[in-house]
Formats: C-alpha cells, sequence, structure tokens
C-alpha cells in the first residue's frame, strides 16, 4: 500500500502529460509536423528497436561522450592536483584557465575542425574542451582543502609524497571529483549532440538533425525521448556508483 | 613514579635510561608573527623522565598546543634547544606520536577502523599477515572490536578517540604526545578513557606528555604536572604528584594529597 | 607582482611561438594565422561595428530566452515548492525532461519556428528553466513556516500568497538561480548560432572558419572569452562555494 501511494502520484502526471499529448494530436490542435501523435513516436522507436538501427546510433553516441569525457576526467584530475597541492602550478596555470573557461565549448569546434578536420578526434577533443571545467574546477577545490590536520599526521607518519597522494590527498578530493565528473558527463553529452549535428558524425543528434530537416516528427521525438533516456540512465549509473566509492561518508549510505 | 619503579625493569637498566632525560628543553622561545613580535611562550626549560607521565596544565592561550606541536616536530622554536634522546629535533618522526583533540579531523574517514590503525604500518611492516595481526591486538586492546570494520564518523567521539590512539600506538613510539584528547568528549567517557590510558601506560612505559585545561585530570593522571601562564606563555610551578598507582576514579580523586594539589593548581591558575 | 608574472608567463610564451613559427614559416599561416594577424583583424571589426552588432542579437536572444525561462522557471518551482503532492507527482517526469540535453531540442525548435530569433530563444528558455527551477523549489520549500501560517490567517488567495509572500521571501535564493542561468543562456545561445541558427556570433564564428578567415575567427573567439570572462568575473560576487559536504549535510 505504501509503495502503491509513492508509485502513484508520478506515473498519473506522466500518464497525464501522455494523454494531453495524446487528445492534442487526435483533435488536431497542434499541426502534426510539429508533434506527431504519441503512438506514431512510440512506433518509431520500437521499430528502431525490432531492426537494431538504433544501437548503431546509441553506441556511436555514447561511445563519443565517454571518451571525451574520459579525457577530459584524466586531464582534469591531473592539472587539478598539480594547481591545487602546488602554489607553483596555480601561480602558472590559473590565470590563463580563468581565461578559457567561460569560452562556450561550442566556440572550440570551429578552431577544433581547423585542427582536426570535420572527424571523430574533433568531436572527442571539444566533448574534452567542455567537460573538462567541472571536473577541473571540483579538483582544484578538493585537493586544495585537504584538511591540515590530514597533512599533519601524514608529516609524523613519514609519508612519501606519492603516499600522501593516493592515500590522503586523492580518496579526500574524492567527493569533489566525483560530483565534477557527474556535471561534466552532462555536458559531454550535450556537446557530443551538438557536435554530431555540426559533423555529420553518426548518432542520436545526428539523427534528430536529419529527421527535423525532412520533417519527419516521429523520428524527432523518438531521438529526443532516447537522449532523455540515456540522460536520465548515465545520471543515476553515476549517483550509484558515487555513492559506493563514498559510503564512508555519514547519511548518505 | 612509583609504578615505574616497581614496574618490570631490571633495576640497572632504569639506572641507566635515567641518566639520560628522554626529552630535555632550554631555554625554549616562540615569537609569533615577524611583524607582531608577539612571544608565545619564553624561556621553558625542563626535562622529562625516561617512561615519566607529565602533565601540563594552563589556561587558553598560554602556549600549550604550540609547545606540544614543537616536541612533535611540527613546529620549530625561535630560539632555544629541545633534544629528544640527546638529538635534536628537526622535524617530524616516527618515533614521537600525537594525539590530536579533533579526532574527527585527525582520522581518515574513508578508511575503516582497521585501515586507519593499519595506516602506519602499510610501508614499514612488510608483511601482510603481521600486519593484520598488530592492527587486530591494538583494536581488542582499544576494546574496537565491534568497531573494526565500521568508518570514524559512524562512531560515538570517545570511540574515535580511541581509533586515534590505537593509530597512534602502531607506530611503536618512543614518546607519545597527547593535546587534549579528552576535551571535547562527555564527563563519563572521559573517566573511562582517563582509566583506559593509565592501565595503557603502566604496561607500555612509553614516556606521555599530556596537555589539558582541566587541573584534576593533570593531577590524576601524572606524575609530574607543569603549570603554564599566559602573556606570555611560561612555566611557572613543577607539582610531583606523588599519589600511589593504580589509581581510582573515587578513592585517588577522594585522597588529601590530590585536593591539596588542586586548592594548590586552581590557586596559581586563579593568580595569573 | 610575482604571481601576475607568472600568470602571464604561460599565455606570452604560447603567443611568441605562435607567432615565431608563422613568421618563419614552420606552421601553416593560411590555417591558422599568428597573433598579430589575429589582433589586427579583432581590431577591424571593433572598428566598423560589425562584431559589437552580432554581440547585441546573441545577448538579445540569451536575455529573452533568460526572462522566459525564468518565468517558467519561478512559476513552476514555486508550485513544487508549495506543494509537496505536486512535487511527488511531477518530480520524476520533471528529471527526465531536465535530462534532454538542451541542444537536441534545436532541430524541433527549426521544426516550430523555422531559422530565427525565436527558435534561438526557446532553445535558451528551454536550458535557463532548469536551473531556475531547482533554485526556486528549493527556495520556496525554505520559507519559513511562520509566514505561510500568516498567509493562512488573512486567507490569501494563491496568487496573493505567491506574489506577496511565497516569492519575496524567496527572491534570494532565486536570484542564485538566475544568475547561473544567465551564463547558461549566453553559452546556449552561441551553440546555437554555431550549430543552426545563422545569426549572432556563433554564425560569425563559424562564417569566419568556413571562409577561411582564421585571423577573424581567433578574434571573435578571444572576444567571446573576454564577454565569458567579464560576466563570470560579475556571478563571482554571488556564486556560493561548492565545498564538499558542508553546505549540503
Amino acid at each position: 500500500m505504501k509503495t502503491i501511494m509513492r508509485f502513484l502520484p508520478p506515473v498519473l502526471f506522466a500518464a497525464g502529460l501522455l494523454a494531453l499529448w495524446y487528445v492534442a494530436t487526435d483533435l488536431r490542435l497542434v499541426s502534426p509536423v510539429f508533434l506527431p501523435t504519441p503512438a506514431r513516436t512510440f512506433d518509431e522507436i520500437a521499430s528502431r528497436f525490432a531492426d537494431g538501427s538504433i544501437w548503431a546510433s546509441i553506441g556511436a553516441t555514447v561511445w563519443r561522450m565517454v571518451l571525451g569525457w574520459l579525457l577530459a576526467s584524466l586531464v582534469g584530475v591531473a592539472l587539478g592536483a598539480a594547481i591545487g597541492l602546488t602554489p607553483l602550478a596555480r601561480d602558472l596555470l590559473e590565470p590563463t584557465l580563468e581565461f578559457l573557461r567561460p569560452l562556450p565549448a561550442s566556440a572550440m569546434i570551429p578552431v577544433a575542425i581547423l585542427f582536426f578536420g570535420l572527424s571523430e578526434e574533433m568531436a572527442v577533443s571539444v566533448i574534452a574542451f567542455g567537460s573538462i571545467w567541472p571536473v577541473l574546477m571540483s579538483s582544484i577545490f578538493g585537493f586544495g582543502s585537504v584538511r591540515v590536520r590530514l597533512r599533519e599526521v601524514s608529516s609524523l607518519l613519514g609519508l612519501t609524497r606519492w603516499e600522501f597522494l593516493r592515500k590522503i590527498a586523492a580518496p579526500s578530493a574524492m567527493p569533489d571529483i566525483l560530483s565534477g565528473m557527474r556535471s561534466g558527463l552532462a555536458i559531454s553529452l550535450i556537446l557530443a549532440v551538438v557536435t554530431e549535428m555540426q559533423a555529420s558524425l553518426p548518432g542520436l543528434g545526428r539523427d534528430i538533425f536529419l529527421a527535423q530537416r525532412s520533417f519527419r516528427g516521429a523520428e524527432l521525438y523518438a531521438g529526443l525521448i532516447m537522449l532523455g533516456v540515456i540522460g536520465v540512465l548515465i545520471n543515476h549509473g553515476l549517483q550509484l556508483a558515487e555513492r559506493r566509492l563514498l559510503r564512508w561518508r555519514p547519511g548518505r549510505a | 613514579m612509583a609504578y615505574v619503579e616497581a614496574g618490570k625493569t631490571r633495576p640497572g637498566e632504569m639506572a641507566a635510561r635515567s641518566s639520560t632525560p628522554a626529552l630535555s628543553l632550554r631555554d625554549v622561545s616562540v615569537v609569533f608573527g615577524a611583524a607582531t613580535n608577539r612571544p608565545v611562550l619564553t624561556d621553558i626549560s625542563f626535562d622529562v623522565r625516561e617512561g615519566e607521565f607529565l602533565c601540563i596544565v594552563g589556561p587558553s592561550g598560554c602556549g600549550k598546543t604550540t609547545l606540544l606541536r614543537m616536541l612533535a616536530g611540527l613546529h620549530a622554536p625561535t630560539s632555544g634547544a629541545i633534544e629528544f634522546g640527546g638529538k635534536p629535533i628537526r622535524g617530524p618522526s616516527r618515533e614521537r606520536a600525537i594525539v590530536f583533540q579533533d579526532y574527527n579531523n585527525a582520522l581518515l574517514p574513508w578508511r575503516t577502523v582497521a585501515d586507519n590503525i593499519a595506516l602506519p604500518l602499510e610501508r614499514h611492516v612488510a608483511s601482510r599477515a603481521e600486519r593484520d595481526e598488530r592492527v587486530a591486538a591494538l583494536i581488542s586492546k582499544m576494546k574496537l572490536e565491534h568497531a573494526a570494520r565500521q568508518f570514524p564518523p559512524q562512531l560515538s567521539g570517545g570511540m574515535q578517540q580511541r581509533v586515534q590512539i590505537a593509530r597512534c600506538l602502531a607506530q611503536r613510539p618512543r614518546m607519545m604526545l597527547m593535546d587534549e584528547p579528552f576535551g571535547a568528549l562527555d564527563a563519563i567517557t572521559r573517566q573511562t578513557l582517563q582509566d583506559e590510558l593509565m592501565a595503557l601506560s603502566a604496561e607500555q612505559r612509553t614516556t606521555t606528555v599530556f596537555i589539558t585545561h582541566d587541573l584534576e585530570e593533570a593531577i590524576y593522571l601524572g606524575d609530574r604536572v607543569f603549570v603554564l601562564a599566559a602573556n606570555p606563555g611560561r612555566l611557572i610551578e613543577t607539582i610531583e604528584v606523588g599519589l600511589p598507582r593504580p589509581r581510582n576514579q573515587l578513592t585517588t580523586r577522594e585522597d588529601q594529597k590530590f585536593l591539596a594539589h588542586r586548592h594548590r593548581l586552581f590557586g596559581l591558575l586563579q593568580g595569573h | 607582482m610575482r604571481r601576475l608574472w607568472r600568470g602571464a608567463l604561460i599565455p606570452f610564451l604560447v603567443l611568441a611561438a605562435w607567432e615565431l613559427s608563422a613568421r618563419t614559416g614552420a606552421l601553416a599561416y593560411e590555417s591558422l594565422s599568428h597573433p598579430s594577424a589575429i589582433a589586427r583583424a579583432g581590431l577591424a571589426v571593433l572598428l566598423d561595428g560589425s562584431i559589437l552588432r552580432s554581440t547585441w542579437e546573441t545577448c538579445q536572444s540569451a536575455l529573452l530566452g533568460l526572462a522566459v525561462g525564468a518565468a517558467f522557471g519561478i512559476l513552476l518551482g514555486a508550485i513544487l515548492g508549495l506543494s509537496s503532492l505536486a512535487a511527488r507527482m511531477a518530480g520524476p517526469t520533471f528529471d527526465a525532461l531536465r535530462a534532454i540535453p538542451s541542444v537536441a531540442l534545436m532541430p524541433l525548435g527549426l521544426l516550430m519556428f523555422g531559422w530565427g530569433l525565436s527558435m534561438e530563444v526557446s532553445v535558451v528558455a528551454y536550458a535557463c528553466c532548469w536551473p531556475i527551477l531547482v533554485s526556486t523549489w528549493a527556495a520556496v520549500r525554505g520559507v519559513e513556516p511562520r509566514l505561510l501560517e500568516v498567509a493562512d490567517a488573512l486567507e490569501m488567495s494563491f496568487a496573493d500568497r505567491l506574489f506577496k509572500i511565497v516569492l519575496p521571501a524567496a527572491f534570494a535564493r532565486i536570484n542564485v538561480g538566475v544568475r547561473v542561468a544567465l551564463g547558461v543562456a549566453l553559452v546556449v545561445a552561441v551553440t546555437v548560432e554555431i550549430a543552426v541558427n545563422p545569426r549572432g556570433l556563433g554564425y560569425a564564428l563559424v562564417l569566419a572558419q568556413q571562409s577561411l578567415k582564421p585571423d577573424l575567427m581567433f578574434a571573435q573567439i578571444v572576444w567571446l572569452a573576454l564577454i565569458g570572462f567579464l560576466l563570470n568575473a560579475l556571478l563571482r560576487t554571488v556564486e556560493t562555494p561548492r565545498a564538499n559536504g558542508g553546505g549540503e549535510t
């Protein structure tokens, strides 16, 4: 009974929206070009799953996104550790980074095209450029705010620099790193879609772009729904991973 | 000192040890801030005997913590000499363990209790089996059996402080430095930990410097009590406690000698 | 002073190496240009006003989109904040909608409005709506219950309650969300222009790249970075530090 009460309201709301969608299209309140019927949209999704063609699109988009994101996370954490822990690196790099950071990542697309052409490398480099900022900023914060006590404990125990990094600084910065990586992943999905549209690389982004050009509304909505599903899934996946990695934090287990 | 002399150490060894003090300070002064030149500690000189339990009391701002941090090697004196085992202290060393008051900051919250205790052993004890054995021994000694696999933030303050003490013992220090370790705990937990610490100290005979602002705690635990006054921090009195061991929360605290010491210290700290 | 010097070191070295390698021919000049040419191109578009015109176009859609997004975000956020039933009902659906990358709506915007201001504003509004919705939701939930009791006692209507009590009380925290959304608005507007919409700074950037004018392209990127930098400096005065745990637990 309790579970029903928990799940009923959200399901009712979603069903209500669907019904509204159905009524609006059925009574032709909105042109079917802008808003296809729910039935046609879900048919479209079902048929793309049935013939398996959707997996290629999903695979291409997710692969590109994950590659760029991993690259960004790797570089972001390494740079963040250097800047957070050593004043020299902070002085050298921070002003340059502060200038680059507010630049919309999409503005790097023309530059990346100059270097890599309309290629996969172009897409991955733009995705990495855009999704590095949250990881980098939160890593700088995380590594920079290792508790003074823990620094003292590590020097009292005679830990080496590497041991301090591995045993004290990295785990201490982990909550920040992970939350930065989660924001970074959302950005990398956005940029994967943009670069696909711009460079006509295979993926869900190009699918919806092509659907719009040929006025195939159902395909467009199908693509949007799939992108939303991917967004929700990766966010939940990362939240689970975060909870697992940070199970020592009180009140979050 | 009664319990040390009556202990298991042979008399000859004891005599050889006491000839050089475990720790000696000569005219140690500390000044904070090159611009303000605020003296924190002035002309502190004392010796600590091998195996002694020394308590230092003083009002807040008298430089107790600075003094302890110098003994740990975390802070250098502005002038004067500090020698540990006949050699000057140049920086932190595994021979001197420090128990901080803020256990919640000093423990690694992402490591279980057992892994926290294992931290000092990791590069120094190669054998995994020996490491586990030593950790297990410390866990049972500090009565942490039920908490071994938990994370520090899940434990009470008293339990967390036990973990920190166990971690310090794991490094097998020659001297324990304790900075108001029970200051943040409730009265009952504090008494329990005081008695456990005394039992531990009677067994291990590690030289201990214990800082507190609680007069009774200082008399109850110490072989000697040093009194610091503030502004600038200076040593104003040394008291030989001379109460028999083992001590008891009830009878020792009602002992005439205990009350006399308490009276004296209270007067000293009021006066300053 | 030393920090300033150190901070300038890397940009200086990069610019010097770039300039030198372009002048000695080690670098293909036509594709990458060099700093002094970029400076000249930047000065030219500043003087003839074309970059200011495209900046105005971009700002126009960013601000309009922000206004529309803020209106929706504040209204929906206030409803969710005031009624826990509404929050339980709509929360999961909103989470799912929020997960759709805003830029994926560009084709939909094109389908509905065609090229121009409206489609750009609609995408920007969608992107700006979420941070404002979330901050309003949190802000309204945090309104002192005593104030709501006052509203009850005065038998206020929903609109009165919203505009006279709740929104003024929650204003400061909603404002934080609006400022975050301002940054989002600029980024999304430029992105829409780069990807599909032929107007504003983003399109000028693509045009410069496609007509093989790298000096102009880099000048516009520097200009964009400057705008973003100034905007960030403006926003930093209110941005709350993202301390780990501290604020949340």
